[in-house]
């Protein structure tokens, strides 16, 4: 206690105990589960921040060094394996928990005023880790990794103007090299970290200055005091996900061997060897790969990947942008739209995601992409059904446009036969008409919580 | 006052430009930093070395670099040495021949070349370049690149 009086002597502290004191989660109609994903999002990049330091005490950057001390932590340092397990599941389950943490985010409408620099700074959060997935993968030096920046690199080349420039001092050079090592390296242990702290400082001081967003419609809903009642269970879930992490970095130390969540180091990488049959990214890049995949060499005067990456920076930008798209969760209205937006991205990302992973090609090198899209449309349309059901029947949910219009493009590509892009096109068309008409018929169909 | 009104805004501007120009003077040499100094060409002919030249018997072909290049060389149904960049032009992955199917390939995103380096299926939206592989008198190989006109 006199270490607090002689702190607060110096420091004031009196004011934070005070605002620790009366800080308040909101406690609405629905789970509060919620509420704990940003939070645990935070501690997996606190084990990452953690173990790669330890990973960094042995690891070596360069041609001739990055493989081989991977491959000596891994098999001669003591308890290395798990630090490596670690760091790999760990960054593996941030991820995810960032994706449940922002799809809950926008099923809530807790990105809406007064809260939109909350979102825009989380989106941010979010492309760094992306950041951080990328040149993490490239640090092993295996075969991989060479490959999967190699084409993560060349496709920045597509940004008009600079991207050529871009491209060049990504990599150090014209392809990637040592000196793509060394640079991947520099931003993973001290550019990324550096802006990360940044920007979650941010994230955090809006949280603090604005609060938790209550439930939608809900004016002056109930509170559960945060410190200790919401820090306990905060504390016990971030247990709970350790021993879950150390489960799993035990037990299967090179991941699920799922392709895109595998990390086994295999063959060193060479840069005069081709790419491997089977070769995939990281799962969360996948649908970007398939989608570089089903783009036909030229559309609209465009290359290929010129037209994805168009499409993707598209589609992000109107993710990024929802705050200020959706007016009516501003003013504290449902806004079902935006909430089958979110139900729609998962859709569309689960279809191109399934058929990345050739799921009905019959573990062919080369799979037949007709059998492939019919088999990932059935489990797309069966999920779908399945989900909107459920939303239908538990959530009271009626607005189902954007959701049905991805359940038709993946119906119309993989049981019609027709391109991926014919039946985005088609879909596309009948979700603007599907609004248009919901628009206009507004009083019989809103209706509904968000 | 109207006089004061234009010499604060002159002196707004010149501080404005100020800034500028000295936040320019900053992010330009980092810029010229952070850009790699340009590769040696040597587009030149490239012959190969006896190690080389035992694998591309051994195993029908291979990758070569020539400068920034990537070469592939392989020797087709006819026993012909054909030899074309080894780099998609989708994606930048490196392809492979593949003997059974006589086509050239690139597995990172399916697309597929004929063995001039033309596309024949996949999203890659331009064709390999070629190069000109030749067998010498004395049982070496060159690979060349092959003139603009000639290249596909």
């Amino acid at each position: 206690m006199s270490l607090y009086r002689w702190l607060d002597k110096r420091y004031a502290l009196a004011p934070l105990v005070d605002f620790v004191r009366h800080k308040e989660v909101p406690v609405g109609a629905h789970s509060m589960f919620w509420y704990y994903l940003g939070g645990l999002t935070l501690f997996f990049f606190t084990v990452q921040i953690a173990s790669g330091a330890l990973l960094l005490v042995y690891y070596q950057v360069g041609e001739q060094a990055s493989y081989e001390s991977i491959r000596f932590i891994t098999t001669k340092v003591p308890f290395g394996w798990l630090v490596r397990s670690i760091h790999c599941w760990s960054a593996h389950l941030m991820i995810v928990s960032l994706v449940l943490h922002m799809l809950s985010t926008l099923m809530l409408k807790a990105y809406r005023t007064p809260r939109e620099l909350t979102w825009i700074t989380g989106f941010v959060l979010f492309a760094l880790s992306l950041g951080f997935g990328f040149s993490g993968y490239l640090l092993p030096w295996n075969e991989l990794a060479f490959f999967a920046t190699a084409v993560g690199t060349d496709s920045v080349k597509a940004v008009p103007g600079i991207g050529e420039w871009l491209m060049q001092v990504l990599r150090g050079g014209p392809d990637v090299s040592g000196n793509t090592l060394y640079r991947f390296f520099a931003l993973h242990v001290v550019i990324l970290p550096l802006a990360m702290f940044a920007v979650v400082g941010m994230h955090l001081i809006f949280i603090q200055r604005q609060g938790m967003a209550p439930p939608l419609g809900q004016a002056a809903p109930r509170g559960m005091r945060f410190f200790p009642d919401f820090a306990v269970r905060d504390v016990l879930l971030w247990l709970l996900c350790l021993m879950l992490l150390a489960s799993l970095a035990v037990f299967l130390p090179y991941g699920p061997r799922i392709p895109g969540v595998e990390w086994e180091l295999g063959r060193k990488a060479n840069p005069l060897a081709p790419a491997y049959p089977g070769i995939k990214p990281e799962w969360y890049f996948l649908w970007v790969y398939q989608l570089l995949k089903e783009f036909p060499p030229h559309l609209f005067g465009m290359e290929g990947p010129q037209a994805a990456l168009a499409v993707v920076t598209a589609l992000l930008a109107v993710w990024a942008l929802v705050p200020w798209l959706d007016r009516r969760a501003g003013r504290g209205e449902a806004s079902p739209e935006f909430t089958d937006l979110g139900a729609a991205a998962v859709v569309f990302l689960a279809f191109l995601t399934l058929k990345a992973w050739d799921i009905g090609g019959g573990g062919q090198a080369q799979p037949d992409p007709h059998a492939v899209a019919r088999a990932c449309a059935v489990w797309t349309l069966g999920g779908g059904l399945i989900a909107t059901g459920l939303r239908f029947a538990l959530l009271r949910q009626t607005w189902f446009i954007f959701t049905g219009a991805a359940l038709l493009h993946a119906a119309l590509n993989g049981l019609a036969g027709l391109s991926y892009l014919g039946a985005g096109a088609i879909s596309a068309i009948a979700a603007a008409a599907g609004v248009v008409l919901s628009r206009r018929r507004r009083p019989v169909l809103a209706g509904g919580p968000p | 006052m109207a006089e004061q009104r234009g010499r604060r805004s002159l002196l707004d501007l010149l501080l404005g430009a100020g800034f500028l120009g000295f936040f320019a003077s900053i992010i330009y040499p980092v810029l010229r930093y952070l850009k790699p100094l340009a590769p040696q060409e040597s587009a030149g002919a490239l012959r190969l070395t006896r190690e080389e030249l035992g694998r591309l018997e051994k195993e029908h072909s291979l990758i070569l670099r020539q400068g920034p290049t990537r070469i592939l060389l392989f020797e087709d149904p006819e026993q012909r040495l054909r030899a074309m960049e080894a780099r998609c032009t989708h994606e930048g992955c490196t392809v492979q021949y593949v003997p059974g199917d006589s086509v050239v390939w690139c597995a990172c995103h399916n697309g597929r070349f004929d063995l001039d380096g033309r596309v024949i299926s996949g999203p890659p939206p331009r064709p390999l370049a070629r190069w000109l592989a030749h067998r010498e008198p004395d049982g070496g190989v060159t690979v060349a690149p092959s003139p603009p006109e000639g290249r596909a």
